[in-house]
């Protein structure tokens, strides 16, 4: 009963609605109309209530499907007419125009949707349809964007747009930005293959085309400075109207095109590349080069591999350069000056940046090396500096300057050869009282104990000591003396065999004055020191002596020799060549360059040579020249300065270093072997060369010799079976 | 003793087998493998007939008899093999008991039988581990008591000598080498190396290997034949 009612009330409803056949029609009449009037911008007249209701009805009455079906055909007819107007824009209205249809559309939709929202919600979710909105964009995107006649266009406009503004042409910016917005709201593939990607082919080829021309016309500093711009262009192209996630992305195009592509030619161009930039000291553009390489892959290896090679190349020439070698303090002094100069230039234009300081002290190492000399010339700006005391080029202080110069040695392979040539510099500074400062002396000894060990130091401080020693000595012997001096002092200076770098001499005959207070000495030294032996040097020391002549009294400050020489015209106003050689039992060459430096020099002639000649030959005859005058009172003649060393001095000193070097490599050969028992003939070498490195580079055939050496005088044996292999005895 | 002409350790050998029983002693004797029969009474006259008047050593004038009797050249290698036999510590001297010993070792006791010894003396030569030891025995023989090393000359004397035996193509210049780049005394070690050179590598020095730890001197050798263009340099 109850049911019969039910249906019959459904029935009722049902029939009711479905009286109508003409209600899709109708209704969707209604809607159309209010669709053209809103995409006609004219949504005033229409009732959003009434739409609303017609909409609702319809999907309530099952309708949905078919509603959004006509709705999507509507929709697609009133953007097919858009498109044709939009393609009918001229020339740059045409984005304009774009835009502009592209507002109206989404105001539009929105209120499209609006009206139809309940259809929206109920038919999406039943039906699996795309929700109004974006059915909207899609069909924009399908219909206007896509379109043939605007889909090119519509590139080719943006990328016009883009190519001008790079030009240097002012464009419409917020134009764009609203179109690539649009092309955003589409979708991001949208975006990416309609825009970015052609936008992003385009700018790589115009780039390659624009780098190309750069490259032809300007130098690398122009260049770098135009690509740094560049960059920076980009960068702020990407936020003004593009998607922020393309900025990497064109910025590695204009870091390919413009500096990886043609890095090699930038780097060693002509007259302008690194090399230049680095010879002209050009700062800003080696900072500039510095940061935009390193963005490249090689970029920052490429520079250092170029500044290396420069490096070791001026760096040969100056220590090959015979010119250079003649004047070895200011050799050091340039070799000094270009340290400073890439310290420099690593400083402030590459970021202290530590690959690059560590590429420079190889290559420093490499050329400082190639010159056997180094060592003994980097001693002589040493002893140069210690002499004169330090006015360096920027005032700077000793210190500083012994830092940069250990710095230098630090380079050194030989440095045992430095060793022994500081050790007679420091000699001949320390006997002949020249040194200005005896804190930079100790100061510089310091620095050397931390480099090479306290047994190079501990000689030279010995040397320190017998110098003070022997001043105390001077005290107490003329606190005791009471002879006859006839006003005349000595001064002596005792030296430890062991610790001084001097050569055996033979004395020669001293004054007979001499010896008498000389000998006196000796007894009292001896008298205190027991089983000690005491050799006149005579080939060093000084003497003032008072020299009247015709005008005027001088006190001429001479060697020993010189004053043996001098001293026998006392006696005789003339003397030969021999009789001088008799008397004072000189050797033959360093006579012959005493008498040079008393009888040839001008304004030190004490002596008068007859003949008149530049050299001494052993004819010639001696005057003492009475009418010598000279501006000053004091007159020196002839100091011992520490000089360049002759070829054979170079070679004698060269013999002594390999002497010297073969108990260091035996030692070390005995050290490695005392611990490691039994070790092949590569891994000793191998083991010895790194023991010795921190004082020279031995030669593998020494080291050879040096075992053979061991085996001989049975420290070492070859095993029995494999001949290549040593064992240690103990 | 006397009547097997054995020498007195063989004897006591004998004895102790047989428990001093001396009958035993000869059975135990005369079954043993002989080697070698000696007769002390006859080496002992031999070294007489040798050794120098006032001293117990046989020296160059016995030496050069001792050749005589056997017709070989002082010079001759055999000499030196039988030096080795004997042990002798230098060249030109036997003492007492390196030449009975030596002789003993070698098996005889007549210079008749040494005579026959020869050849086979000779032939030891051949084989290389006996020859390895001739040589590096030579070493210390050769050279002057209390120095360490070979005098040069002597050195190339005993090394033409030694590679007439076990053929050497490079030994002309290697002893040309010495005179005229080394001139120095010849070390054990150089000596002895020289030989693992000659029997390791080929005279054309292809497998020669400069970190071979060989010794200095022959590393300079090998320069020396390369300069000469009498091998070319291997890589």
């Amino acid at each position: 009963m109850s049911s019969q009612k039910n249906t019959a009330k459904l029935e009722l409803y049902r029939s009711h609605i479905e009286e109508d056949p003409m209600f899709f029609d109708k209704s969707w009449k209604i809607l159309d109309d209010g669709i053209r009037e809103i995409y006609r911008n004219n949504p005033g007249g229409l009732s959003f209530e009434e739409l609303y209701r017609t909409a609702h009805n319809l999907v309530v009455q099952q309708h949905g499907q078919k509603l959004y079906g006509k709705v999507t055909e509507t929709l697609k007819g009133h953007l097919e007419e858009i498109c044709r107007s939009v393609e009918d824009a001229q020339g740059w209205l045409f984005l304009e125009e774009l835009q502009k249809r592209w507002d109206d559309h989404n105001k539009a939709l929105r209120n499209v949707r609006d009206i139809l929202m309940y259809m929206d919600k109920a038919v999406i979710t039943t039906f699996k349809k795309t929700p109004v909105l974006d059915l909207g964009r899609e069909l924009w995107r399908d219909i206007v964007v896509r379109s043939s006649k605007i889909h090119g266009r519509l590139l080719d406009t943006l990328l016009e747009l883009i190519y001008r503004e790079r030009m240097g042409y002012v464009i419409n910016r917020g134009l764009i930005r609203r179109t690539t917005k649009m092309l955003m709201d589409l979708g991001s593939s949208v975006y990416r293959y309609d825009f970015e990607k052609p936008f992003l082919a385009v700018s790589e080829s115009f780039y390659s085309v624009e780098s190309q021309q750069f490259i032809e016309c300007c130098d690398c500093g122009e260049y770098l400075k135009k690509v740094q711009r560049r960059l920076a262009e980009e960068l702020d192209r990407v936020s003004q109207y593009m998607d922020s996630k393309c900025a990497d992305k064109i910025t590695s195009i204009v870091e390919t095109e413009m500096l990886s592509n043609h890095m090699q030619r930038l780097i060693l161009m002509e007259n302008s590349g690194l090399v230049n930039m680095l010879i002209d000291d050009k700062r800003e553009d080696l900072t500039r080069m510095y940061k935009l390489f390193k963005r490249i892959p090689d970029g920052h290896s490429t520079i250092r591999s170029v500044m290396t090679s420069h490096v070791k190349e001026t760096g040969k020439a100056l220590v090959t350069d015979p010119e250079r070698l003649k004047d070895p303090v200011d050799f050091v002094q340039c070799l000094l000056n270009e340290k400073d100069k890439y310290n420099e230039i690593i400083r402030v234009s590459f970021r202290n940046d530590m690959t690059f300081q560590s590429a420079l002290n190889s290559s420093f190492e490499y050329f400082i090396n190639l010159n056997n000399r180094v060592p003994e010339f980097i001693s002589l700006y040493v002893d140069d500096k210690l002499r004169k005391g330090v006015k360096g080029p920027n005032e700077e202080d000793v210190e500083t300057v012994l830092d940069k110069v250990m710095i230098l040695f630090g380079y050194l392979q030989e440095k045992d050869v430095f060793e022994k040539y500081y050790k007679q510099h420091l000699a001949k500074r320390l006997l002949s009282g020249k040194s200005t400062s005896d804190e930079a002396e100790r100061s510089m000894l310091v620095r050397l104990k931390t480099e090479c060990g306290y047994q190079f130091t501990s000689k030279l401080e010995g040397m320190f000591t017998d110098l003070k020693t022997s001043q105390d000595t001077m005290q107490s012997f003329y606190a005791t003396f009471c002879g006859y001096t006839d006003g005349l002092t000595i001064s002596v200076q005792i030296l430890t065999t062991g610790s001084w770098p001097t050569q055996p001499c033979t004395p020669c005959n001293l004054p007979p004055e001499i010896t008498d207070i000389s000998e006196s000495f000796r007894a009292y030294y001896l008298g205190t020191h027991n089983g000690r032996r005491l050799t006149w040097q005579t080939n060093m020391g000084n003497a003032d002596i008072k020299a009247t002549f015709r005008y005027r009294r001088h006190e001429l400050n001479v060697s020993t020799y010189q004053m043996c020489v001098l001293m026998l015209f006392n006696s005789a106003d003339g003397l030969t060549y021999s009789d001088i050689e008799q008397a004072t039992a000189i050797p033959h060459a360093e006579l012959k360059r005493c008498l040079q430096s008393l009888a040839c020099v001008k304004g030190k002639n004490v002596l008068r040579k007859e003949p008149m000649s530049k050299d001494i030959s052993e004819g010639d005859t001696f005057y003492y020249n009475d009418k010598f005058t000279s501006k000053l009172v004091k007159v020196k003649i002839g100091t011992v300065v520490a000089q360049k060393e002759t070829e054979p001095e170079k070679m004698e000193t060269r013999q002594r270093v390999e002497e010297d070097r073969k108990p260091h490599i035996e030692a070390a050969i005995v050290r490695v072997m005392k611990s490691r028992r039994v070790l092949d003939h590569n891994s000793i070498i191998t083991e010895v060369t790194m023991q010795l490195q921190s004082r020279f580079l031995p030669n593998p055939l020494a080291i050879k010799k040096r075992i053979e050496s061991l085996i001989e005088r049975e420290f070492l044996e070859r095993d029995k079976v494999d001949r290549r292999i040593y064992r240690y005895l103990a | 003793m006397v009547i097997t002409g054995a020498s007195e350790k063989v004897a006591l050998q004998s004895l102790k087998a047989s428990d001093w029983h001396l009958e035993g002693a000869f059975d135990v004797f005369y079954s043993q493998p002989q080697v070698a029969v000696t007769n002390c009474r006859h080496l002992e006259e031999l070294y007489n007939r040798y050794k120098e008047q006032d001293a117990d050593m046989i020296m160059v004038e016995g030496i050069s008899q001792l050749c005589e009797d056997l017709q070989v050249d002082p010079q001759d290698i055999v000499m030196l093999v039988i030096s080795w036999h004997m042990k002798a510590s230098t060249m030109c001297e036997f003492s007492h008991e390196e030449f009975i010993g030596g002789l003993q070792s070698i098996g005889v006791d007549s210079i008749e039988k040494l005579c026959e010894k020869l050849p086979s003396l000779r032939a030891e030569l051949k084989d290389d581990q006996k020859f390895r030891e001739i040589y590096n025995f030579a070493f210390t023989w050769a050279k002057e008591k209390g120095q360490k090393s070979l005098s040069l000359e002597t050195a190339i004397g005993m090394w033409q000598l030694l590679f007439a035996e076990r053929h050497w193509p490079l030994i002309d210049y290697w002893c040309q080498f010495l005179q005229v780049r080394h001139n120095k005394a010849i070390s054990r070690d150089t000596w002895s190396q020289l030989l693992e050179f000659v029997k390791t590598i080929d005279p054309q020095l292809t497998n020669y290997d400069e970190e071979g730890a060989w010794p200095y001197l022959i590393d300079e050798f090998v320069e020396y034949l390369i300069e000469n263009g009498v091998v070319q340099r291997s890589k």
